[in-house]
């Protein structure tokens, strides 16, 4: 008794495009990064707080940060935290699913006082531990996006002591 | 003290699942708005005002609540407001709602949190929370970040894997006293938490939430006329929200600064000064069995590095001194825009003692808490009167 | 009803497309200067409540992009997704409670950024409405023709109301359109959903605007001209189109009223020296005036006509050029109060009606107006 009630669904699929401001800080962090493999943070001219990514609030002071107060930053840092995702996620760059498993970092560049997470290559996580010193991995044919950096590489000679 | 104290009459919550595929939004979310209605034992017109919280990406519907307020809620020809922030909605929902009748502009309010999200799609909803520069194109979802606050929280503390699948092994057994709990496991065992696939080193598929569909309704009113309606009402003590920088990695936040402030400017408001002996339930937002260990910290209930041996020690059990997430938490039950609203709900029916097989004896004061976005805080406390403790 | 003042308001010049600006730099920039022209830090801000649209901003959880921009940090901050007048309301709920002693409201849109069409046309249910292609231009159409129809409005009717806001922009420095149109202009525009056209519709803007909100106690620290709230209503009218009454705005009419009674308004002309309200197209401003009691149903074209809404007349409404001269998403609300805000404390400069004690905005909600907030202001 009780036939199961047909459920009925409709599917539906939108596409909504954006076209997103970046700022004046960000267009001048990608020139860096493709013209000169440099990577900069914006440094709060009131507290001398060094914020990676570059932007252009200071937080703690509500002051405003220009492409003026943008320093150079090391690309090299120290891990203090990591994770292997092993699960499929969308690729926002692609549309398509991501292959994983993959690493992901969580660290402060050299000379900046927040921290920045990024893909790290190592996708097994007995080889991880914080402490660990990573640099960034450049393309050579960089086109001025956050894929110029691929992924920072732990750098074993020198953990390894 | 506010100038209206305010007082939740009426609750109302449908049985989480995975997907309701035998209703569409209206009709779930009606479920629980009945349910609320009914147990205050109000009609639909003397509702005063309606709010709703809801991500609309998650659905994709934009201004959600102008369907649902009319097709679900009483609202036609009444105010229809949405509160919509991530993971705190149902507690920032669950706060404005407050607000309305603490500041004496309406007499009653219905406060209803909902999400769908298995009808559309939630994980790429979640990934245009994050900034499109600089964070989504390496982001994975909400699960990435806190599997680093949690691979950090470990490290520092030596806090192992088994610690925190006891987190789930509590929370997803008190769910099974729980008749709307999504995922109820009376018999988990630990093996099984420490068997499941490793999602993201170090959290295991049983470490992690699940995504639920339903909706919770709750009605508030103030001194007046919660009189003329119940004589068992939940009062809320006093509320507090605590935000933080808008990239989540400007601090390294395994220890949530953010609930750590919270309960602060909370605990000096409502007068607590030892919130193990003063609170007698808490229902916390852990989206992993690792945030529970590290948040009780944050909240006061232990020392840095001590949540660990909080939950050894049995204090956060039902039979222990402070328990926490009778209903089972959001490891059990996690519909995005009515979550937090549930933690609200779960605490007020301990203080009303309505909690049947998860009731905890003599609940005088309880704790709720919502958490989300770049890692936010909100957090109640209600009790039998309105009064601080002190 | 115990008192709530606005004692500043800062708005940034309105655009088409500021896209040299993040959302949160556009922000900062009016957070910047209240702070700025209030002689405030941060730490006098009680907390914040903002205005944002997931959908318009292309983000989940949108207000998460401008929590350093408002100082939230550490601090509470909550959005109220829909209009920005509905933002003004919850801000003005925490000061009555009396628990906070200032609060900043802040609201933004950024048009630019997002297809507005596929936007709108989300709002739509996907059972019955979305796949009609249903937006906020067809559905304005479809109100349009129906209301004037039964009334016998002109396009002629509809043409004034553009024309009037348009001209009023001039005197607006932060209006996005400030040139003049003709009604032959209007007229003679392209037909986008008949009967109305191209320049019965409102601009793309992008811009932003903040107020701080405070208590009795503390209003005359920053200002000797507070703008005090008096009535406050609000109300919904049902989501289907066909279950509206097209031709007119019940929603509005009993929101007014509410607002009306909370603030002793028996005749509104009269009592009221002006107002701001959301015109989302032409037609849409002569429904309004109707709903707001200005005039009897149907007559919004006689009282366009007689000339009472201009800035000479005996109701002006939109000194500012209103929606149709700058249409900032979900700001536009909260960019009516600071108008009303500037004109009672004297200080809308060439667009200032002299005299002006006791104002009203109109901020609405989804389609048509189907969320409405009435909400009306009043100096010492």
């Amino acid at each position: 008794m009780g036939k199961k009630e047909k459920e009925f669904q409709i599917k539906w699929k939108t596409d909504l495009p954006y076209k997103y401001s970046i700022g004046k800080l960000a267009v001048k962090y990608f020139e860096e990064l493709k013209e000169n493999k440099k990577i900069m943070g914006s440094k709060c001219p009131k507290c001398g707080k060094v914020h990676m990514p570059p932007r252009a609030v200071c937080a703690d002071c509500l002051v405003e940060m220009t492409v003026n107060d943008m320093v150079e930053l090391s690309s090299r840092g120290t891990l203090d935290g990591f994770t292997v995702v092993n699960y499929p996620f969308i690729d926002p760059t692609t549309g398509g699913m991501r292959p994983f498993p993959y690493g992901y970092g969580i660290f402060k560049l050299d000379g900046a006082d927040t921290y920045m997470m990024h893909f790290v290559d190592e996708t097994d996580h007995t080889k991880f531990k914080i402490g660990q010193r990573v640099e960034a991995v450049f393309k050579e044919k960089r086109e001025g996006n956050l894929g110029d950096i691929p992924y920072f590489k732990i750098i074993r000679d020198e953990s390894e002591e | 003290m506010p100038k209206h104290d305010v007082a939740v009459v009426g609750i109302g919550q449908t049985k989480f699942r995975s997907k309701r595929r035998d209703v569409n939004i209206p009709e779930m979310i009606y479920e629980a708005v009945k349910m609320a209605l009914d147990d205050a034992q109000m009609e639909p017109k003397d509702v005063d005002a309606i709010l709703i919280g809801n991500m609309d990406h998650f659905e994709g519907i934009n201004f959600s609540e102008m369907w649902c307020g009319i097709d679900a809620t009483p609202g036609y020809l009444k105010p229809v407001v949405k509160i919509a922030t991530g993971g705190t909605t149902g507690s920032s929902l669950g706060i404005c709602g407050y607000y309305n009748i603490a500041s004496g502009i309406y007499k009653n309010v219905l406060v209803v949190g909902w999400e769908k999200l298995n009808e559309g799609g939630a994980t790429t909803g979640i990934i245009t929370a994050f900034d499109p520069v600089w964070e989504r194109p390496s982001l994975a979802g909400a699960l990435g970040p806190l599997a680093l606050m949690a691979n950090i929280y470990a490290a520092k503390y030596g806090i192992t894997s088994e610690q925190a699948a006891k987190v789930t092994v509590k929370n997803r057994s008190n769910a099974a006293n729980n008749p709307f709990a999504h995922l109820q496991m009376p018999n988990i065992t630990l093996e099984y938490v420490m068997n499941s696939q490793m999602i993201s080193y170090p959290l295991r598929l049983h470490d992690c939430c699940p995504q639920s569909e339903g909706a919770c309704a709750l009605i508030y009113a103030n001194e007046e006329e919660t009189k003329k309606i119940t004589d068992n009402p939940a009062w809320f003590k006093g509320v507090s929200t605590a935000h933080y920088y808008t990239f989540g990695t400007d601090d390294i936040m395994y220890d949530l600064p953010t609930a750590t402030i919270a309960s602060k400017k909370i605990y000096k408001k409502v007068g607590i000064q030892d919130p193990i002996k003063e609170l007698d339930v808490a229902e916390i937002y852990e989206p992993t069995s690792w945030s529970e260990l590290s948040w009780t910290e944050a909240l006061g209930f232990a020392e840095q590095g001590g949540g660990g041996k909080l939950l050894d020690e049995g204090i956060t059990q039902m039979s222990g001194e402070l328990p926490v997430n009778p209903s089972g938490g959001v490891l059990s039950t996690n519909p995005i825009g009515a979550t937090a609203l549930v933690r609200f709900a779960e605490a007020v029916i301990q203080v009303m003692g309505r909690g049947g097989k998860r009731q905890v004896p003599d609940v005088e004061t309880a704790l709720g808490m919502g958490f989300g976005g770049s890692l936010w805080t909100e957090l109640a406390i209600f009790g039998k009167d309105p009064n601080p403790l002190r | 009803m115990d008192k709530v003042a606005i004692v500043g308001c800062t708005q940034t010049k309105y655009e088409a497309e500021k896209i040299d600006l993040t959302i949160s730099e556009l922000v900062f920039e009016v957070v910047k200067k209240l702070h700025n022209e209030l002689g405030i830090i941060n730490d006098d801000v009680g907390c914040v409540i903002t205005s944002s649209n997931d959908f318009n901003d292309g983000r989940t959880i949108a207000n998460m992009a401008v929590q350093d921009a408002v100082g939230s940090v550490r601090k509470s901050e909550s959005r109220v997704s829909g209009d920005g007048a509905f933002a003004y309301v919850y801000g003005a709920m925490r000061i009555l409670s009396g628990e906070y002693d200032t609060v900043m409201v802040v609201s933004h849109g950024k048009c630019s950024e997002g297809n507005q069409f596929l936007i709108n046309n989300s709002i739509f249910d996907p059972f019955y409405q979305r796949h009609l292609g249903l937006d906020q231009i067809s559905s304005a159409g479809l109100m349009a023709n129906i209301y004037m129809t039964k009334y016998g409005i002109s396009e002629e009717h509809a043409a004034q109301v553009v024309v009037k806001n348009r001209k009023n922009a001039i005197n607006n420095p932060f209006a996005h359109l400030q040139k003049e149109v003709s009604i032959s202009d209007v007229l003679n525009s392209p037909m986008l959903a008949y009967p109305l056209k191209e320049l019965d519709f409102p601009p793309y803007s992008d811009g932003a605007v903040a107020m701080l909100l405070t208590n009795e106690q503390n209003a005359k620290k920053y200002t000797d001209t507070p703008v005090w709230l008096r009535g406050y209503g609000s109300c919904t009218d049902a989501y289907y189109l066909g279950h509206r009454t097209m031709t007119d705005l019940i929603g509005l009419e009993f929101a007014a009223k509410e607002a009306y009674k909370m603030a002793e308004i028996k005749n509104p002309v009269k009592d009221l020296d002006v107002a701001e309200v959301f015109e989302a197209f032409s037609t849409h401003e002569l429904m309004i005036y109707e709903a707001l009691g200005f005039c009897g149903k149907g007559e919004g074209g006689k009282f366009i006509d007689n000339g009472e809404t201009q800035m000479s007349g005996s109701i002006p409404i939109n000194p500012s050029g209103g929606v149709l001269s700058s249409n900032v998403g979900m700001a536009n609300g909260l960019v009516r109060v600071a108008e009303v805000v500037l004109q009672i404390m004297d200080r809308a400069e060439k667009r200032q009606i002299s005299d002006a004690k006791t104002g009203l905005v109109y901020g609405m909600n989804g389609i048509c107006s189907q969320g409405n907030c009435v909400l009306i202001f009043g100096g010492e």
